[in-house]
């Protein structure tokens, strides 16, 4: 592959990383499966990247690769033990006044995924991150309607599961 | 304001990630070598293949080709190596073919079904082999028992040891039977564990997935 290449995915994925931060901390529950976890979804979006085409965003192409990556292409190294740092993890809210009812909020959301299966928690992270429901449809394979039907269902969970 | 709209906002205000990676260590992560599910049952298709194979041809040519001869069965035997060879091949070129067709840019859904074919594949080569084994071994039985002192001519040194033919005819009817039996529960255990244990969490995502499109 050519350096320009290299660069330009090395550009694209720096800045859009945070996005796989999310997937990992959805999908993995301790910090060595989710440097696992960020290490394949970083292989699988280069070994991939010449496939880009650029018609898309580069940010919504990825979500695709990792989320595909996170669901069907990894599996945890070691048997998970829940070492759980959610808590670990310093949430600094960006926001002027600092609040930190959000930061709370933002725990127990975390927390509250975890608990979803991983076809829940893709379609809960996809409603979190704005996608529409065609984005949603067309990224897990489902029609549109199915897209709805079973958004509606993961939110009834990830609900229950904040507050029960 | 619905309960989850104040966790979306919670969501949307979270910081940049603290674990931010450098772009030295993303260039060093694109030298690794990955280490999917995909990758895992390329190479453990390949060495069943190979397996199976190296059996195929370990067994065509042991020491019991004289026997078969005196059998009359080296016709069959032949006939049959040349039909698994091609079997051999189609199974191989189906393998590759879908193995290639995994892409990890299609959507989610047909992802998971083109691993799980890819898989499906190597599952029904095991499915051929053991069929294709116990059928042979059947057949071989049969022209065993239908020839006079087949059984003898197999086992020399156990014929001395039974007080009439129909007690050696027996004694050897089980022998294969429990052979047969043994070796069918060992490999379903094996590919059981092995499979189970990689695709487990693949296939319960893809019926999760697919459920409501049927």
């Amino acid at each position: 592959m050519s350096d320009s290449l290299e660069d330009k995915f090395l550009n694209d994925f720096e800045s859009n990383q945070n996005i796989v931060h999310k997937i990992c901390r959805i999908y993995t529950t301790n910090s060595n499966d989710h440097n696992d976890l960020f290490q394949e979804i970083t292989i699988q979006v280069w070994k991939n990247y010449s496939k880009f085409r650029g018609d898309a965003k580069f940010s919504t192409w990825m979500y695709r690769v990792a989320l595909n990556t996170a669901i069907s292409l990894y599996r945890k190294s070691t048997k998970s033990v829940k070492t759980q740092d959610i808590s670990d993890i310093a949430y600094k809210i960006k926001s002027v006044d600092y609040d930190d009812t959000e930061e709370k909020q933002l725990k127990a959301l975390y927390n509250a995924i975890q608990k979803l299966n991983d076809i829940d928690k893709a379609l809960v992270f996809l409603y979190l991150e704005d996608k529409s429901y065609k984005d949603i449809s067309e990224t897990l394979g489902i029609s549109e309607v199915n897209a709805r039907v079973k958004m509606n269902r993961a939110k009834d969970k990830l609900k229950k599961v904040l507050n029960p | 304001m619905d309960l989850l709209d104040k966790y979306k906002k919670a969501w949307e205000n979270q910081p940049e990630d603290d674990q931010k990676v450098s772009k030295v260590d993303i260039y060093r992560m694109t030298k690794l070598r990955s280490s999917s599910i995909v990758k895992w049952i390329f190479i453990i298709g390949l060495m069943e293949f190979v397996l199976w194979s190296v059996l195929n041809i370990m067994i065509s040519k042991t020491k019991y080709l004289d026997i078969y001869e005196e059998l009359n069965m080296l016709t069959l035997l032949n006939y049959t190596y040349y039909f698994n060879l091609v079997v051999v091949i189609v199974f191989l070129y189906l393998f590759y073919k879908n193995f290639t067709s995994i892409n990890t840019t299609d959507n989610t859904k047909s992802l998971m079904s083109k691993i799980i074919k890819t898989r499906k594949t190597v599952k029904y080569y095991m499915y051929y082999n053991i069929i294709g084994g116990v059928l042979l071994m059947i057949i071989f039985n049969i022209i065993i028992l239908n020839t006079p002192n087949g059984i003898e001519m197999l086992m020399p040194n156990e014929a001395g040891k039974f007080a009439d033919s129909s007690e050696l005819v027996t004694a050897f009817l089980i022998s294969q039977t429990i052979v047969i039996l043994l070796m069918i529960g060992c490999l379903v255990l094996f590919y059981y564990l092995l499979y189970g244990i990689l695709l487990r969490k693949l296939n319960k995502n893809y019926k999760d997935l697919a459920k409501l499109d049927e």
